[in-house]
């Protein structure tokens, strides 16, 4: 067994598979550790048969039972998909409005190699210019800013370290590398190169969002356009990664093999949506200075003084060993990366130290304000012929928007194609709100029976259309990860416990938000009065359990900066009292930008292997 | 009855099983019963085991399921662990392998067989010439000597495994209130689709669709998952279904419960959704010391009833992919054809999938 390497990458997901790729084609010798499985696309598999399957059951499973004793929720049913980890086995515990600690299935973004990107919905958006300059822009406002009585934002806020034109080209790299499809024109943020593949044809349905939004942009102000959301999947061969469009009986690529709507929250059996592993780490497999150990959990990054010599991890058998490195970079996602660093200062006193030189560790947690609205539109559509989003508009990302309506920061709004559009999928989330409360409305609607069991397919089948905004969450030293005081996972470690709160200016911006996302679908279902009848909007902080909610955007709590002293890495993700160790998934980020961020996080990980690159 | 084995690889079985099975501490030794179940209890997915995955070689029995059992011990534990079932020659134990990662003992041990699809198996370890139960696989039945043996089964699998005659007849008279199927223009469907299907589904799908009266095979499904993911339900099912034949034999003392018209179970469907325990509008004979809670009966069935319908055949019900070409029938356009074209995305023979198997 290896037990030395130039670099250690903890997590092969968005924030770890970039470092490992471009390391690893400069020749240097490079581990990626994760602790889900590996599961391999059709052509990586014998008789073609991936482990991946279009099975509404692989997305959310049959019940389980929350059984972790102490938890004011134990014995609640969940449905997880088969590669989120079992929160049984390893809980996220979320503090709830009464005070009590609650498990969620919220907050993983998958435990297989390719983390989130194997489940997401593939939205590669950018952020906006001013998404990462969220302080200049309110100091310098015109207008005041709604609902912040006690100037929080002016005092929160931060800029990013680097601006936009320093991430831009990564953000150009990322979209080549990766495999993305989309389109440039009317996105609101300056692009040097457009290297998106082309999109296939939207599904009928999101003609109704189109049109919506071409209104929505009118009415408010400068006639901001629709633009066909960039998503990681690709529709053309992709020379970067090796992969090839499937062909068809006479040997011409069949794009269109794609769209089944098995894409947001499934694997993608042809490898077509660009995770990590297909896109970066499979092209890597077979080089020499390159290995991946799946199933393999790192416990504790190790360290002498200011320089880290690797990490002690439990290899598939449960057995402790400890490997070597010059560089181990952390990316197993935000809370899991915070939660590893203190239980490595747990087990250190210097490394606790060193890395709680000022109190922000865990500090800063961030998710995203999201919502929106839905509505069933007037003509059914066969919904399960698409990817996932297919329009995006910029309109409400603008400052001349954000001016108008006080608000701190702006938000991506785009429509969901693929959502309910599966028979199961449309059952298991009539009327619930998020992961943790699939089934109950269903369950409980108990008069949808017989005849009135048809009435509701007649009415929702292939007819639901949902908008989503995206948009920043105040930054709140307040909202945090901790580790649990009692709770321990399956190895016997204290669980991550998440204590998190909304900004009032949240709230007032999630209803300003929704209120857009319901005009889209009011303006485009009806294209002469724009009164259109939608079902709701809304915003997850009305929901139940709306402080569990993060979207599986888990980001911030490992802030970067310029300024030791408020943040905890550097501008090139380092930490800063440590001379070779070093965060990429969203931890990083001071401010959770106006869009999903899955993009940005692979756009940031190609900017520090450069920066790595210039030092080993 | 000689069986197959194949080598998916160490890989494989790394990848479907370390992250159930990998935790802190040893498995108990074999014998000591308590500390064993009190293991088994705390691995959060063992109904997983042994694995019932699909068949990877290109040239392999597609009727076949690949099924890998997997034995956890400390890795260099010496001991032979083999595996005695009803699969193979009852003589004759066939020893499972270590599992290893970079060329480390994982003290996983491991073995894989195909086995074809719709049979139910029972089977011991042998560990160092002693029988055991399996330490991970929750499935238990107890064979005509009254010892018990572990039991597994493989996909689309039609006899009833957990639930007696008498609760299949209520349960399909209680899940045909829920879902659609056995109105008479779906009943009208649901013929059509079947004799409509090519020959080689005929074959397969028919015989089951007519044994499973009709449906979509939504009760044989329940059955499944409560003999596996869900068995942690079939108390729910056991005492509800007794709570329900007495209400039943109480509302109508004339007829058998299967027996009586539909207006009963509908009668009783709205009592049950409006009774949340014994001081909230109780069901005459039923008896809330037992089962508290009618409502919460409900909405599990209700679940599963939907879930069996719509999943995908593999779980043995929507049978044929009947549930979903029922979609596919009702919801379609003069010009556009179908507005559920399920099929291409679909493996084949259930689908049509080029690219997908």
């Amino acid at each position: 067994m290896q037990d030395s390497f130039d670099v250690i990458v903890v997590g092969s997901g968005a924030g770890g598979a970039p470092i490992a790729h471009r390391l690893v084609q400069a020749g240097h010798n490079v581990l990626v550790v994760d602790k889900g499985p590996l599961l391999r696309p059709h052509y990586e598999v014998p008789g073609e048969r991936s482990d991946f399957r279009r099975d509404e059951i692989y997305a959310s499973s049959t019940e389980k039972i929350l059984h972790v004793p102490g938890l004011a929720n134990t014995g609640v049913s969940y449905y997880s998909s088969h590669v989120e980890p079992d929160i049984n086995d390893e809980p996220h515990v979320y503090k709830g409005p009464d005070g009590r600690d609650y498990g969620t299935i919220e907050g993983y973004t998958a435990q297989v190699v390719g983390g989130g990107t194997q489940l997401y919905g593939a939205v590669s958006l950018r952020f906006t210019p001013t998404d990462l300059r969220l302080k200049s822009f309110n100091d310098n406002r015109r207008k005041p800013i709604a609902h912040d009585p006690n100037g929080d934002i002016r005092r929160e806020a931060r800029d990013w370290p680097i601006d936009y034109r320093a991430l831009e080209p990564y953000y150009v790299m990322a979209e080549e590398m990766v495999g993305i499809n989309g389109t440039r024109e009317n996105q609101q943020k300056p692009f040097s190169a457009v290297k998106y593949q082309k999109p296939l044809a939207p599904n009928p349905i999101s003609s109704y969002a189109h049109d919506g939004m071409v209104e929505l942009g009118k009415r408010l102000g400068p006639g901001i356009a629709p633009y066909r959301t960039p998503l990681a999947v690709i529709t053309e061969d992709h020379p970067w990664s090796g992969r090839q469009i499937p062909r068809n009986a006479k040997g011409e690529p069949d794009p269109e093999a794609g769209k089944t709507s098995y894409v947001n929250r499934y694997g993608d059996p042809l490898g077509l949506k660009s995770s990590t592993w297909v896109a970066l780490l499979s092209p890597i497999k077979d080089k020499p200075n390159f290995a991946i150990w799946p199933n393999c959990v790192v416990t504790h990054v190790v360290s002498e003084g200011a320089k880290v010599t690797g990490v002690r991890l439990l290899d598939p058998g449960g057995v402790e060993r400890f490997v070597k490195a010059e560089i181990v970079v952390v990316a197993c996602s935000a809370i899991e990366s915070v939660r590893l660093l203190k239980l490595s200062a747990m087990a250190d006193a210097e490394f606790d130290r060193r890395i709680n030189r000022n109190p922000l560790l865990g500090r800063y947690f961030l998710t995203h304000c999201f919502g929106g609205a839905r509505a069933l539109m007037p003509k059914r559509f066969d919904k399960s012929k698409a990817l996932d989003a297919d329009w995006a508009t910029d309109c409400c990302a603008t400052e001349e928007f954000l001016e108008e309506n006080g608000l701190w920061a702006g938000a991506a709004i785009y429509n969901n194609t693929s959502d309910q559009a599966l028979p199961l999928s449309l059952f298991r989330t009539y009327g619930s709100q998020d992961l943790d409360t699939l089934w109950n409305g269903f369950m409980g609607a108990t008069d949808m029976r017989g005849d009135r069991f048809i009435d509701f397919l007649d009415a929702e089948f292939g007819r639901g259309l949902s908008i989503s905004f995206m948009a920043n969450q105040v930054p709140q030293f307040d909202n945090r990860i901790e580790l649990h005081p009692q709770i321990e996972d399956k190895w016997g470690r204290p669980v991550a416990y998440v204590i998190k709160g909304w900004h009032e200016h949240d709230r007032y911006l999630m209803d300003v938000m929704a209120k857009q996302c319901g005009d889209v679908l009011r303006y485009g279902g009806d294209p002469v009065g724009h009164d259109y009848q939608i079902e709701g909007q809304g915003s997850i902080y009305m929901a139940e359990n709306a402080l569990a909610r993060m979207a599986n955007h888990i980001l911030g709590g490992a802030r970067f900066g310029s300024d030791p002293n408020d943040s905890v890495l550097d501008p090139q993700c380092r930490v800063w009292e440590f001379d070779n160790l070093y965060v990429t998934d969203g931890a990083f980020m001071p401010t959770s930008g106006g869009a999903n961020p899955t993009l940005t996080i692979q756009a940031n990980s190609f900017r520090v292997a450069d920066h790595l690159l210039t030092r080993i | 009855m000689a069986v197959r084995i194949f080598e998916p690889g160490d890989d494989y079985v790394l990848n479907h099983c370390t992250k159930y099975l990998s935790r802190a501490g040893l498995p108990p030794a074999p014998g000591d019963d308590a500390r064993n179940e009190s293991f088994r209890a705390r691995i959060a997915e063992a109904w997983r085991f042994p694995i019932i995955g699909f068949m990877r070689d290109a040239d392999a029995d597609p009727d076949l399921n690949l099924v890998t059992f997997v034995y956890k011990t400390s890795p260099g534990d010496p001991r032979q662990v083999q595996v005695l079932g009803t699969f193979s020659e009852l003589y004759r134990s066939i020893s499972l392998a270590p599992v290893r990662f970079e060329d480390q003992d994982t003290g996983y041990r491991a073995l894989s067989v195909g086995i074809p699809k719709a049979q139910v198996h029972t089977y011991k370890y042998v560990v160092d010439g002693r029988y055991v139960l399996d330490p991970i696989n929750p499935q238990r039945v107890i064979l005509g000597n009254g010892r018990p043996w572990s039991r597994f089964f493989t996909d689309g699998y039609l006899q009833p495994l957990v639930l007696e005659p008498w609760e299949i007849r209520l349960l399909y008279r209680l899940v045909e209130q829920i879902l659609p199927f056995r109105g008479k223009e779906a009943e009208n469907f649901l013929k059509r689709y079947y004799f409509g299907l090519n020959r080689e589904q005929r074959k397969t799908d028919m015989p089951k669709a007519f044994r499973l009266d009709d449906s979509v095979g939504e009760v044989n499904a329940i059955d499944k998952f409560l003999a596996r993911e869900e068995a942690h339900r079939l108390a729910d099912y056991q005492l509800c279904l007794r709570q329900i034949d007495r209400a039943l034999r109480r509302q109508n003392p004339v007829l058998e419960p299967a027996d009586m018209p539909a207006q009963d179970f509908v009668e009783l469907y709205e009592k049950m959704a409006k009774s949340h325990g014994s001081g909230d509008n109780p069901i005459p004979g039923w008896n809330y010391d037992e089962y508290g809670n009618p409502s919460f009966f409900l909405y599990i069935l209700r679940r599963h009833a939907v879930t069996a319908a719509f999943a995908h055949p593999k779980y043995a019900g929507n049978v044929g992919a009947a549930g979903w070409a029922y979609l596919s029938e009702r919801y379609s356009d003069p010009a556009a054809g179908t507005l559920f074209d399920w099929r291409p995305a679909i493996e084949r023979p259930i689908g049509t999938s080029a690219y997908y198997r």
